[in-house]
């Protein structure tokens, strides 16, 4: 066998283990949820047939609109604020100060605690009276306002958790973009008398688009179905206060586990996978992949 | 081995996954052993060290059951949480792999019922047993006379309150509320930069309703009448009023601390709340978590003209119909709960008085626990000789049913809604469900 023969089924024999476990655990369980999605399921164990009635349901379900429109809500505020935030993060602690490897530490910290215990964190600091922010904002008469508890604020409230909890990955992501952007560019338009600002604009920036589509991209799956979007609505609201944090995956899983309705969840899973495909799609082309200008 | 999805860790890839690792799951937790020798027994009390006397509780029950029968029965603990709000028993039934014992609440009997997996348990029952059953709660486990479930408590609701917050507050005994209006005006009084006057559930979900539900029943309204939806109701609507009363008028909390409304250590107990509304489980909870705490309880508040009521909560054991052995399985259940010797009393009243304060069940029990002064506590006396005579079993509304009501009782509540409007739209969402419905009654 050639060398370069060897080199290759080594890389197969080392990828076959991820790709058996995506294959098995995460495809092949699309493609049945696809395939669920045309039957009734009365969640002990029958199969009725319908078709497209599944599909059909979703017209007439305001709840479902409902619901989508919280999520559409959520990913609209979270994926542009945590992006500024992390963004923001990464410049300032991109250049070697002292004590900077604590300081992204600190920044990536919250990323390791668990979604749930960061709720229940966040519970005890936001709630009714007595949580620590209550009696910060006391004195400005503001010591009765419920952030978890009012329909108007509750969301708002999850898109502050949810950035304090994903901006030190994001910067992660940044930090190691920003550090593809070659010095000597910078130094040559630093030479040839560009401003900090124009650096940023015309160096940095135009450099980083690949960095950025993937932060986009990544963050909107992620407040459509990722952890944000349950494990806090699950833990700290149900989707309540009257239904103002009810996300769509959030209403899945009502719909699967507490309806029963197997068959109406997995045809809705595979809408929101339509929508979010649709998505990715529309910033792929209007991007282009986030391919540098002139590719 | 033990295979849950625990609820609050599920990920996009498990949610998408769920659907099909049904079967992979559930296989891991499955019963085990296929010759109907032994049974599981799903449960959320033990075996766990959390537990403690619960917990050591079934599992001496099992004990005893397999030292003297051929058929045993195996314990599996689900926490609380999961068995609750998760998936595990959901995806069990789903793929046939449903343990052969299992606890259910009022809300999901006639899910479990229509699904045609809940196992007659008559030939198990004897007819003392039957008659030792205070009157409705078997009936609230029944469809054209055939008991499906055994009750193993019956868990009234009333107002918790808090002596040494009436005591700051300048108000004694005397003005403990008897109203809704008066709930209102002294509860005004108890509010202070650090506490409400008064809490309810606030967390949207079947624990809430079933909270809710004794305040609709107070003027006579009901969901359901005669298999029609009557939720459109002047009794409906001041009872939604009220809720959302206690919000505007800013006496009581958007959300509660700790667990929310069934957690009264931590919240009335941590003095965050003066009154709080939740279940006869917390006399037990004060006495092992704050001992020193000084409080009360009152029977719920009532509107005007309108008449006391409590909600009887309870879980049940049943059997499924489709396990290995459903005949032995429904002869375990009626032996645990239901034998009327002396052997099956004591079982009993230690269930209910000394690991859980309940209001037993069964009328020799409460007679036993009479017996050894269980009530002489002031809390368990009002809750057995006041509260709950005034109450009815926990409705068995399916999901269909609850889920309208709950949207009304939280727009209401938290979200300023005409009460009027609010109990239309559930109507017309229930009138809808129950025009196709077509599984047993709904009570």
């Amino acid at each position: 066998m050639s060398r370069k023969r060897r080199e290759a089924l080594a890389a197969y024999a080392f990828l076959a283990p991820d790709t058996l476990g995506l294959l098995i655990f995460v495809a092949l369980p699309m493609v049945l949820a696809f395939g669920v999605a045309f039957f009734k399921v009365d969640g002990f164990g029958n199969y009725q047939y319908v078709g497209l009635a599944n599909y059909k349901l979703m017209a007439g379900d305001d709840q479902l609109l409902a619901s989508l429109k919280v999520t559409a809500i959520y990913v609209v505020t979270f994926v542009p604020i945590a992006f500024v935030v992390s963004f923001a993060l990464a410049m300032l602690v991109r250049n070697h100060f002292k004590g900077i490897g604590w300081v992204r530490s600190a920044f990536f910290l919250p990323n390791v605690v668990s979604l749930v215990v960061v709720g229940l964190i966040w519970q005890f600091l936001l709630v009714d009276k007595r949580g620590a922010l209550s009696k910060l904002l006391a004195p400005l008469g503001l010591g009765d306002v419920s952030f978890l508890g009012t329909p108007s604020l509750a969301l708002g409230t999850y898109v502050v958790i949810s950035v304090w909890f994903l901006m030190g990955y994001q910067m992660l992501v940044f930090l190691a973009g920003l550090k593809d952007v070659p010095k000597d560019l910078e130094d040559a338009a630093e030479i040839d008398g560009a401003s900090s600002w124009q650096r940023f604009r015309f160096v940095i920036w135009p450099l980083l688009r690949p960095t950025s589509f993937f932060v986009v991209v990544n963050s909107t799956i992620g407040a459509v179905t990722g952890l944000q979007a349950f494990d806090l609505v699950f833990v700290l609201t149900k989707g309540g206060p009257a239904r103002a944090t009810s996300t769509v995956v959030l209403y899945i899983y009502e719909q699967a586990f507490t309806f029963n309705n197997m068959g109406y969840a997995a045809a809705l899973t595979t809408v929101v996978v339509a929508i979010l495909v649709l998505c990715t799609g529309l910033m792929f082309g209007v991007t282009r992949g986030g391919r540098f200008d002139e590719d | 081995m033990v295979a849950t999805l625990p609820p609050a860790r599920l990920s996009r890839r498990t949610l998408l996954g769920a659907f099909a690792a049904v079967p992979l799951l559930s296989a891991c937790g499955g019963s085990s052993g296929g010759d109907g020798k032994e049974m599981s027994f799903w449960n959320f009390y033990g075996p766990s060290d959390d537990q403690g006397p619960q917990s050591k509780w079934f599992v001496d029950v099992v004990d005893e059951w397999n030292k003297n029968n051929d058929v045993k029965v195996k314990l599996r603990y689900i926490p609380g949480k999961d068995y609750l709000n998760g998936t595990t028993l959901q995806t069990a039934f789903q793929s046939g792999q449903g343990p052969d014992i299992f606890l259910i609440s009022p809300g999901d009997f006639l899910r479990y019922y229509n699904g045609n997996v809940l196992q007659d348990l008559g030939a198990a029952l004897s007819p003392e047993s039957k008659a030792d059953y205070l009157p409705g709660l078997l009936e609230a486990r029944s469809v054209d006379g055939k008991v499906y479930g055994l009750p193993m408590e019956i868990e009234p609701l009333a107002m918790y309150y808090s002596e040494t917050a009436f005591e700051k507050a300048g108000l004694s005994e005397a003005d403990l509320p008897k109203t809704w209006d008066e709930t209102l005006a002294v509860a005004e009084k108890l509010t202070g930069k650090d506490r409400y006057g008064v809490m309810f559930e606030t967390l949207p979900g079947y624990y809430q309703n079933f909270t809710w539900y004794p305040f609709l029943w107070q003027g006579d309204g009901t969901p359901i009448k005669d298999g029609k939806v009557a939720f459109d109701s002047p009794a409906a609507v001041q009872a939604l009023k009220f809720w959302q009363d206690t919000i505007q008028n800013k006496v009581a909390p958007r959300k509660a601390l700790g667990d929310g409304g069934g957690d009264v250590v931590s919240n009335l107990g941590s003095g965050a709340a003066a009154m709080q509304q939740s279940g006869i489980w917390a006399v037990a909870d004060m006495r092992a978590k704050a001992k020193n705490f000084k409080y009360g309880v009152i029977p719920h508040p009532t509107p005007a003209g309108g008449k006391a009521a409590t909600d009887l909560g309870g879980w049940a054991f049943v059997a499924n119909s489709k396990g290995k052995n459903p005949e032995a399985a429904a002869k375990f259940i009626a032996w645990a709960l239901g034998s009327t010797d002396a052997a099956g009393i004591e079982r009993q009243r230690q269930w209910n008085t000394v690991v859980k304060t309940n209001v037993p069940p069964r009328k020799s029990v409460q007679a036993a626990a009479d017996a050894k002064g269980a009530f002489d506590d002031g809390a368990l006396k009002k809750f057995v000789s006041e509260i709950a005579p005034t109450g009815k079993p926990e409705p068995r509304f399916p999901p269909e049913v609850y889920q309208p009501i709950a949207d009304a009782i939280q727009a209401c509540q938290l979200n300023a809604a005409d009460p009027g409007k609010a109990a239309a739209d559930a109507a017309a969402r229930i009138d809808t469900f129950l025009k196709t419905y077509q599984g047993a009654p709904i009570s």
